[in-house]
């Protein structure tokens, strides 16, 4: 071993421009880096930009006859949607820096403030751009109620929305950072005020639907609404702006290393995940997060039983003893049930908000998916132990077993939400039903609901049972237009497995808004569509799905299982 | 008897607790300038967690601590004259090992003081065929020497090293103990690094503190 030697090693102090230099010297990007980032962009700036034009054009226009719910809807829908990204924001950190620049550069000499400079700057750029977009949205939403908006002045009103909402968002987004170095204090409360917020701006956006009162006091108050209260607006929240971005900018200094070293390495994670689209991932960290911060009270398991081999999953066999992990995991989280039940309103949202335009498509998506994000909250065991098998042999459940048995609970969470957002869907009057049969259109669409679940099972313990991507190790199938990574091409498979299991559902939804498209033409709501032989054609095709899916399903460990892109 | 005025670590009664569980309880403990300290006890015992407050990542919940004549302060001064390897680092996917030992040495000029220039780290160290290789690409072995080895790439007076043996082989743990005893500690600099291997401290001449119970008592055994 060598002798140690005194050396000087420079003499001129470090500077984090020099550093940074440094360090990414070598990561130059190459030009098909640069040219994927402009695409995304662009695509990003199209599709931003068809969903702006409808409600800009309607300001536009000076249209005056719009129904009197939608700007109140769409207000709390642009509230939730603030709320929820600064929800996002706040779970990023919000401040972080790259985990190898928390990992060699913040527990250095180098000056703090100046490591930070950047990560804020990009934060404050973000935060401006999302809340001039959300602002903006906000007036589209309610200028047709505003007495004074006119096309005269209108680039006027959009700036200074646009100007407010930005301004409104760099200061709630330096109030989180300024919040961020005393997490156990404030990150609780903080984010409980986010989803209080966010969940009560839903509840008023579909109150507003029937409940008129409300949107029609909200009509009132937009009524009198001036440009020169927007230009107060705008001078209050620039100021509030300055004073939160002075304030972060002052507590850069002394920012805690341990801090951001933490939410560093969590945002690195979680970044890398929502790159490659890996769900399961993110739902992993999740997941870790949330335990992480909890104290539990051991319980013991379900007593075994020797139930018959005939039996395999009956309860307390052993199987379904394994399964309980899943259900005792939510009965931990209750929270995720009333998240679930309030997301269930989500089709119905969908349904009128924003535009006033009934979308049969956009809402076959939304149930689909929620229905697969249902079923995927009681899949965290499966998730968690598909490549290893340890738990199962030590309980003695045979693979097969344990697989339908932990089917169970996904299929009723699967159930349980389509069936609370077609109920919705239905007494809301967005979808209805025949009459020929003499049951309440909401009972038939609840049935539906309840029948479809199983068949969205098999889609959400495919996705689960899909091992974390690696993508040094995975390769890509050639379309011709470009290589699709095999990833990508499992999880649509997974998906469209879900779309096929609850076609009939599909099919009816699409159906009942053809009816309602046709009846707002003829000024009237018909029935349409769904009767009780489309109801037993799901159960079948559900029960049907998921059984071949429980029978063609590799088992849990064995080698077929443990690859890396997807599962049978 | 060491004089108060030489101490660079100085901890008395602290305690810490994660929620209701207490970890440590009335802790003591002081190192001299120039000395090794080897902080031992079974899993859990709260030897990481008495590293992260040295460090200043930890807010005790009782008692003092005196780092370098002042409380830790997580600032730039402070990190120039303390290093902590704790867990493995995220690596920059596109420097080499090399780079990344010179990118430690560049963060902290101008620095005075004992250190050794890449070249000998990376022969040290036995990383001289992986020189030019990204970490991403070494062993697990490796890859824990190679954070070694940058945290002797610049000067400091207070070197805090959580398990350094992990991962490394029983042959080079002696040459790491050999170079903190021989090389680092006689140039006026203290070592306190939480352990579980007795032969790794005993080469390293470490002073042995045992955490029990929540308690810190020198070992005598």
């Amino acid at each position: 071993m060598t002798t140690g030697t005194t050396t000087m090693v420079a003499s001129v102090p470090p500077r984090v421009a020099t550093v940074r230099k440094f360090t990414r010297r070598q990561q130059q990007g190459r030009w098909l880096d640069w040219y994927a980032a402009g695409f995304g962009v662009l695509v990003a700036c199209i599709y931003l930009g068809n969903f702006l034009v409808q409600p800009l054009r309607r300001l536009s226009s000076g249209a005056r006859d719009l129904p009197v719910g939608q700007g109140e809807t769409g207000l709390a829908l642009v509230l939730a949607v603030g709320a929820g990204l600064l929800l996002l924001a706040q779970s990023l950190g919000p401040l972080t820096l790259s985990p190898a620049d928390a990992s060699w550069l913040l527990m250095s000499p180098l000056d703090r403030r100046g490591l930070l400079r950047r990560s804020l700057g990009a934060l404050t750029a973000a935060a401006a751009l999302a809340g001039a977009l959300l602002g903006v949205l906000a007036l589209a939403m309610a200028g047709p109620y505003i007495t004074a908006l006119t096309s005269a002045r209108l680039g006027e009103w959009l700036l200074l929305a646009g100007v407010v909402g930005g301004a409104l968002a760099i200061a709630a987004v330096d109030v989180l950072v300024l919040l961020q170095p005393h997490p156990h204090r404030t990150r609780t409360p903080a984010r409980a005020l986010l989803r209080v917020i966010a969940l009560a701006a839903l509840l008023v956006a579909v109150a507003g639907e029937h409940w008129m009162s409300l949107p029609r006091a909200a009509a009132r108050a937009l009524g009198p609404f001036s440009l020169a209260a927007l230009q107060a607006a705008t001078v209050v929240a620039a100021c509030a702006a300055v004073a939160a971005a002075l304030a972060a900018w002052a507590r850069l200094r002394s920012f805690p290393a341990d801090v951001l070293w933490a939410d560093s390495a969590h945002a690195g994670r979680v970044r890398l995940a929502a790159a490659f689209l890996n769900v399961q991932l993110l739902g992993w960290i999740a997941e870790d997060n949330h335990w992480r911060r909890r104290v539990l009270v051991s319980r013991h398991w379900p007593e075994r039983m020797p139930w018959p081999g005939r039996m395999p999953v009956a309860p307390a066999s052993p199987a379904f003893i394994l399964a309980w992990s899943d259900w005792r995991r939510l009965g931990r989280r209750p929270g995720t049930l009333l998240v679930l039940a309030a997301s269930a309103v989500g089709p119905a949202l969908v349904a009128g908000a924003l535009t006033g335009t009934a979308r049969g498509v956009a809402n076959a998506v939304v149930l689909l998916f929620g229905g697969i994000a249902a079923a995927s909250q009681g899949c965290a065991a499966l998730r968690r132990d598909t490549n290893d098998v340890t738990l199962r042999r030590l309980l003695g459940a045979a693979p097969r077993p344990a697989l339908a048995a932990r089917a169970v609970l996904p299929a009723l969470l699967a159930a349980g939400w389509l069936a609370v957002a077609l109920g919705v869907l239905a007494s809301t009057g967005v979808v209805s039903a025949s009459g020929a049969s003499g049951v309440p259109a909401v009972l038939l669409w609840v049935a539906l609901g309840l029948a479809s679940g199983p068949g969205l099972t098999a889609s959400a313990m495919r996705l689960a049972r899909t091992a974390p991507i690696d993508a040094a190790v995975l390769g890509g199938v050639d379309t011709g237009a470009g290589t699709m990574p095999t990833w990508l091409i499992s999880r649509i498979f997974s998906v469209v497995l879900g779309l096929i299991g609850v076609f009939p559902l599909v099919a009816g939804v699409l159906s009942a808004f053809g009816g309602l498209h046709g009846a707002h033409a003829r000024g009237g709501l018909v029935p349409h569509g769904l009767d009780g032989g489309t109801i037993v054609v799901q159960a079948v095709l559900s029960a049907a799905l998921l059984s071949f899916y429980l029978l063609i399903a590799s088992p849990p460990g064995s080698a077929s299982a443990s690859g890396q892109a997807s599962r049978g | 008897m060491v004089g108060v005025s030489e101490l660079v670590v100085d901890v008395n009664g602290l305690r810490v607790s994660y929620g209701s569980v207490v970890v440590l309880e009335d802790v003591s403990l002081a190192a001299a300038r120039g000395e090794v300290v080897a902080v031992m006890g079974v899993n859990g015992a709260g030897k990481s967690t008495l590293l992260s407050c040295l460090a200043g990542l930890r807010r005790p919940n009782g008692g003092s601590i005196r780092v370098l004549g002042g409380p830790p302060r997580d600032t730039a001064d402070y990190w120039r004259r303390v290093v902590l390897v704790a867990d493995l680092p995220t690596w920059y996917p596109g420097l080499t090992v090399r780079e990344h030992i010179e990118l430690v040495r560049m963060t902290s000029a101008p620095a005075d003081g004992w250190c050794l220039d890449p070249d000998e780290l990376i022969d040290a160290f036995a990383l001289t065929s992986r020189a030019d290789a990204v970490p991403l690409t070494l062993s697990s072995g490796q890859r824990q020497r190679l954070s070694l080895a940058c945290a002797l790439a610049r000067p400091s007076d207070l070197l805090l090293l959580d398990e350094p043996e992990q991962s490394l082989d029983a042959g080079f743990r002696k040459q790491l103990a050999s170079l903190l005893r021989e090389s680092y500690a006689p140039s006026g600099a203290t070592v306190v690094m939480a352990t579980h291997d007795l032969e790794f401290a005993e080469v390293a001449g470490a002073r042995r503190i045992l955490i029990e119970d929540g308690s810190a008592t020198e070992a005598t055994t």
